[in-house]
């Protein structure tokens, strides 16, 4: 090889690495959430299609916990702060996170969005993630667990059509369960059915954000993740 | 909007990739090999897409992406062959 000149023979190296591609995201992801740890915060990822109710269930469960539990949030969309500003309005400390082109949010985002918003006096911080049933699935945001809402209008197929999903949900919400009476094809069952052939451990529970069915069924779930985590 | 992720994660391999090369004091990036699962989220055809548009002007540039494929929900940079001056 030739030190002069700089025309040494270049070799070609193959070298194993085998790291996550995601590593980066997954390290943010667990600062998030020992922060949430460290705080005593129950901390959701609330997926689930455009429209598919998300905002609602959150607005309804403020109802629901009647100040007994406190919720703040932050909400992901393309654009606009219109769901922050329902969330406000039910009296949800939250924040919008505006991703621009991005379909989901990543541990990043959340992290930022942490700093301006009085989340760690909270009991339970959710992250309304980006209406999307594919991306948001693979980005760990340093939750407790993934929630998504699924509504019946949305047909009783949805889980097989999107297995990445619902196989990594941990609870199902059936929303818009008020309108099932003008939906004589969709049947809970084959809603569950469908979900039962992609998540290990199914669990869905129907409730209306309007009625108030079920919502005391998703406290009660919500009261079991809290306790399961918190420090012994 | 669907499929759109497949850009990000491609960034964040390219970003790896870059890293790794840096350290080995490589000029050139012959080969990227990716593990991917059939239940990793990812969609193999978005992703070789968003890694042939995202390569250009990159160490990456000119790279070829090899995908061996599982069943599992594998997302790795598994190899990376590159070109490092023979000392």
């Amino acid at each position: 090889m030739c030190k002069e000149c700089g025309c040494g023979d270049r070799e070609l190296v193959s070298v194993e690495l085998g790291v996550r591609i995601l590593t980066r995201n997954e390290r943010v992801a667990r600062h998030n959430r020992e922060h949430f740890a460290q705080a005593g915060v129950t901390a959701i990822n609330l997926m689930g299609s455009p429209g598919s109710g998300k905002t609602a269930v959150l607005e309804a469960l403020a109802k629901t916990f009647m100040g007994r539990r406190t919720i703040a949030a932050v909400s992901g969309d393309l654009a606009t702060d219109n769901d922050a500003q329902r969330l406000r309005a039910a009296g949800i400390p939250s924040n919008a996170i505006t991703t621009g082109e991005a379909c989901h949010l990543d541990a990043d985002m959340v992290h930022r969005a942490l700093h301006d918003l009085p989340w760690s006096t909270s009991d339970y911080f959710f992250i309304e993630n980006v209406g999307n049933l594919v991306c948001p699935a693979i980005y760990d945001l340093g939750q407790a667990a993934n929630v998504v809402a699924l509504s019946v209008t949305e047909g009783v197929d949805k889980p097989i059509k999107y297995p990445v999903m619902f196989r990594a949900a941990e609870l199902v919400l059936l929303t818009k369960c008020d309108l099932l009476p003008y939906l004589p094809e969709i049947s809970v069952r084959a809603v569950f059915d469908s979900l039962a052939q992609v998540m290990p451990e199914p669990r869905m529970i129907s409730l209306s954000a309007k009625t108030g069915e079920g919502m005391q069924r998703l406290e009660d779930w919500l009261e079991t993740k809290r306790a399961a985590q918190r420090p012994r | 909007v669907i499929g759109v992720h497949e850009y990000s994660i491609v960034s964040e391999l390219i970003t790896l990739v870059e890293a790794e090369a840096r350290r080995r004091g490589a000029e050139k990036v012959h080969r990227v090999v990716v593990k991917l699962g059939a239940r990793s989220g990812v969609e193999r055809t978005l992703f070789t897409t968003a890694f042939e548009t995202f390569r250009e002007r990159t160490i990456c540039d000119g790279a070829s992406l090899e995908l061996e494929l599982t069943s599992g929900a594998e997302l790795l940079l598994q190899r990376v062959e590159i070109e490092v001056a023979d000392v």
